[in-house]
């Protein structure tokens, strides 16, 4: 049993909690990071292997121990999930992400008044809380724009303050600058899908990715060598936290960082104020902490089951928790799939930045007309591994085309031929938020802690979701056989799993009667705890990865807490 | 052999025992499927294992992994890539939780294949065997209850395809038969612009399996 003392502790120091880290620390707060996994370093990333990271998942929490369970019926019992973007290290998921770093559209932060005011009320499910986020996009700009310089993105931007650049995406809000660095090389697949596409009538461009594609800030460009969705960078070029904001983090002398700390409660005192959290250590010790502010930027399933973990006489539904609203409005983006295989080229999908490598924004957000579709919100559209790496494991995953069998010689010979000869189109689809898919405490599975397991009550089978499933497949279609591929064809259904970049749980907005935290993050009912993360998203934005909007808000509760809440703590804005 | 088969079956008996007691929710059939006769099966002669499977298992195993991955002239299978060992070494280390599943999914399988043919999995005929898979894959056999036909089959298939393709170092994908078989270089640390843009398949020696990889230069070219 340990007692700490600091001004800051933040629970989880993974993409939004590392830049809290290095922000506090740099404006000489004493700032305390509890981290339930190890701290790792470059030189552990090597060698890559696809069993260890890909298959085995090794930098992501292990599904056995620390399970997140999910149902797709409510009156089921769940099972643990795979999970995808939840990491189990300092620095969390952007260790192993693909890096794929979007800034989201002028549009995605007002989707319920755009929708609106375009299609009328009836566009929008009766059974959906899709609503504004409590800032716009030009708020948030400032915050992208150092997310981008200070991690370290490249890509060819579309749109500089109104001047478009069909070379990007010309889709995008305006940015007042360039990328830091330009985009990395298309590769074999890039190329085909820019071919395609363009062929098709639509605007692709290289996806803007947080992998330097020269060097930059004392780290070495890229080498293409394809492990990074599921592996750490063998060199240091993909712009993870890790290694962009945790040493700026230690060089402040500020920063003092724990591993192994598993926290299970905050703790509060009879004001209904934040008195810090408690832990198990490495050893199996029960510690706490106290602090001034507490932070909690683990992934999303764990905001919600440390705010119910931590009920109590004064906040008897859970810490956070007076609207009601905690463990709500779940989401994920579903991936619509094709797979095109090729008879006069190889692809050799194993190489260059592995996850979405090209994309086209003309089906994302509210940039086509939605009048008669059936749908509202879209999908971004990209070229990528089937698994977004290529290894063949990963590939191995890919349902065959029809006629070819899933084992034996038919399988063998479809394999052997194609693996170097295909290519994958995906769309990543925004999911509306609905206050029925949540996350709880899974009664029946705990994790090797003793806690209860995060239980994910969801299914992707919506009406407007399957409607506009259906629409985009058929896009993917279209470019798929603009492509020239001999064969193009489906993925199979996903039984309504969740997909990627889970959100929802805590979310933000101006009411807190229908939010849990405020524009800042910060809790309506106790103002010096913040809640950090996707989990605040009070909806997908679009279908683009959410990390760098996770990051530029993260900037922006940083800027709060040392510029203002730091000086008079206390509620940032009048409920 | 046969007094391993006593206590192998002494065994199970106590371990689904104990899994009763457990809420898994899983009724477990007593694992009294195991002929009690030795069985005179041949094992070919390179076929390593011990780390994990007795004998029987490891011949069942081979075969089993042998029609989801057939071998063929010029093209390695999963006996020419060994993946009994990766097979073998992995219940006896990364996934030591699964050897239940395993034990009883072998019980099973012998179950179904001695009551439908008289003869255990590995003494079939290919084209027997592949309707057991079949079946397997179907979900259509009455012997499995835990785990089921089709669980038993993707976690075989699975495997089998991680013993293919998984780095050498893991004991399959011998001397990257898998590799070689369908054009994968290995984790190369780099590959330049001609590379990553070429429409040609790629060629560059050598191939590099987790333990020559220390040596490589890790820029790019």
């Amino acid at each position: 049993m340990a007692n700490f003392k600091t001004d800051a502790v933040i629970v989880g120091v993974g993409g939004a909690g590392g830049i809290i880290a290095a922000e506090l620390s740099k404006a000489g707060m004493k700032v305390l990071g509890l981290e339930r996994g190890p701290r790792l370093q470059t030189r552990d990333f090597e060698p890559h292997d696809e069993l260890r990271y890909f298959q085995r998942q090794d930098l992501r929490p292990n599904s056995k121990t620390q399970p997140v369970t999910w149902r797709a019926d409510a009156n089921k019992r769940a099972a643990p999930m795979r999970t995808l973007n939840y990491g189990a290290q300092a620095g969390g998921g952007t260790v192993h992400y693909g890096a794929l770093s979007w800034r989201m559209h002028e549009n995605d932060f007002r989707a319920r008044s755009a929708t609106l005011e375009r299609y009328g009320a009836s566009a929008i499910p009766a059974d959906s809380s899709l609503t504004d986020w409590p800032f716009s996009y030009a708020d948030l700009e400032p915050h992208y724009d150092r997310a981008e310089y200070e991690l370290g993105v490249s890509g060819q931007a579309g749109n500089v303050q109104g001047r478009k650049n069909p070379a990007g995406n010309i889709f995008e809000s305006p940015r007042h600058r360039e990328y830091p660095l330009p985009a990395l090389d298309a590769d074999q697949a890039g190329l085909i899908f820019n071919e395609a596409a363009r062929k098709a009538g639509y605007h692709p461009f290289s996806s803007p990715r947080a992998i330097l594609s020269q060097p930059y800030n004392g780290r070495s460009g890229c080498t293409y060598c394809g492990f990074c969705q599921a592996f750490g960078c063998h060199i240091g070029a993909k712009s993870s936290v890790l290694i962009t904001k945790l040493p700026e983090a230690d060089k402040s002398g500020n920063f003092t960082l724990l591993t192994g700390a598993m926290v299970y409660h905050v703790n509060t005192d009879n004001s209904g104020r934040a008195t810090g959290v408690s832990f198990y250590g490495p050893d199996g010790s029960d510690n706490t902490v106290e602090a001034e502010v507490v932070i909690l930027a683990p992934f999303i399933y764990d905001n919600t089951r440390l705010l119910l973990l931590s009920k109590s006489a004064k906040f008897p539904d859970g810490l956070a928790n007076s609207s009601g609203h905690v463990g709500k409005h779940f989401m994920a983006h579903i991936g619509a799939r094709i797979q095109m295989a090729f008879d006069d080229r190889h692809v050799n999908i194993f190489m260059g930045p592995s996850a979405q490598k090209h994309s086209i924004d003309d089906f994302n957000s509210d940039n086509f007309d939605h009048g008669g579709v059936g749908f509202i919100r879209g999908a971004q559209i990209s070229v990528a591994p089937v698994a977004l790496e290529g290894g063949p494991i990963g590939e191995s995953t890919m349902n065959p085309p029809p006629g070819v069998p899933s084992w034996g010689a038919g399988w063998r010979d479809f394999f052997a031929k194609y693996y170097t000869r295909h290519a994958a189109i995906v769309a990543q689809t925004e999911d509306l938020p609905y206050p029925y898919q949540t996350i709880d405490l899974d009664p029946d599975i705990r994790d090797s802690w003793g806690l209860p397991a995060p239980r994910v009550t969801y299914d992707s089978r919506r009406p407007n979701e399957q409607k506009r499933m259906e629409f985009l497949a058929k896009k993917l279609e279209e470019i798929g056989h603009a492509s020239g591929a001999y064969l193009v064809w489906r993925s199979r259904e996903n039984g309504g799993a969740p997909g990627a970049h889970h959100m929802g749980g805590t979310r933000m907005g101006t009411n807190p009667k229908e939010s849990v935290v405020n524009k800042y993050s910060q809790s309506w009912d106790v103002p010096n705890l913040f809640i950090v993360g996707s989990s605040t998203f009070p909806t997908m934005g679009c279908g683009f990865n959410p990390t760098l909007t996770i990051q530029a808000v993260a900037y922006m509760s940083a800027e709060a807490i040392v510029n203002r809440y730091r000086k008079h703590p206390g509620p940032l804005i009048d409920a | 052999m046969s007094s391993q088969n006593e206590s192998r079956r002494s065994f199970l008996k106590t371990a689904v025992a104990g899994a009763g007691a457990v809420a898994t929710g899983a009724v477990v059939p007593a694992a009294e499927t195991r002929a009690a006769e030795p069985m005179q099966m041949s094992m070919p002669a390179d076929e390593k294992h011990g780390a994990f499977f007795n004998a029987d298992d490891a011949a069942t195993v081979a075969a089993f992994a042998e029609r989801i991955f057939p071998g063929a002239p010029g093209m390695p299978g999963a006996r020419d890539a060994d993946v009994l060992n990766y097979i073998d070494l992995a219940l006896a280390g990364a996934y030591s939780d699964m050897q239940e599943f395993y034990r009883h999914g072998l019980n099973q399988l012998d179950a179904h294949c001695r009551t439908t043919y008289r003869q255990p999995f590995a003494r079939l005929d290919p084209k027997q065997q592949d309707e057991v898979v079949s079946a397997l894959e179907k979900g259509s056999v009455d012997e499995f209850r835990w785990p089921t036909a089709r669980a038993f089959f993707t976690t075989l298939r699975t495997h089998t395809i991680e013993g293919m393709f998984a780095d050498p170092v893991y004991g399959g994908n011998k001397d990257f038969a898998g590799w070689k078989l369908i054009g994968f270089p290995g984790a190369q640390p780099f590959f330049n612009k001609n590379e990553i843009q070429s429409r040609d398949v790629f060629t560059r020696a050598p191939m590099t399996g987790l333990q020559a990889q220390a040596a490589m230069p890790k820029k790019r070219g």
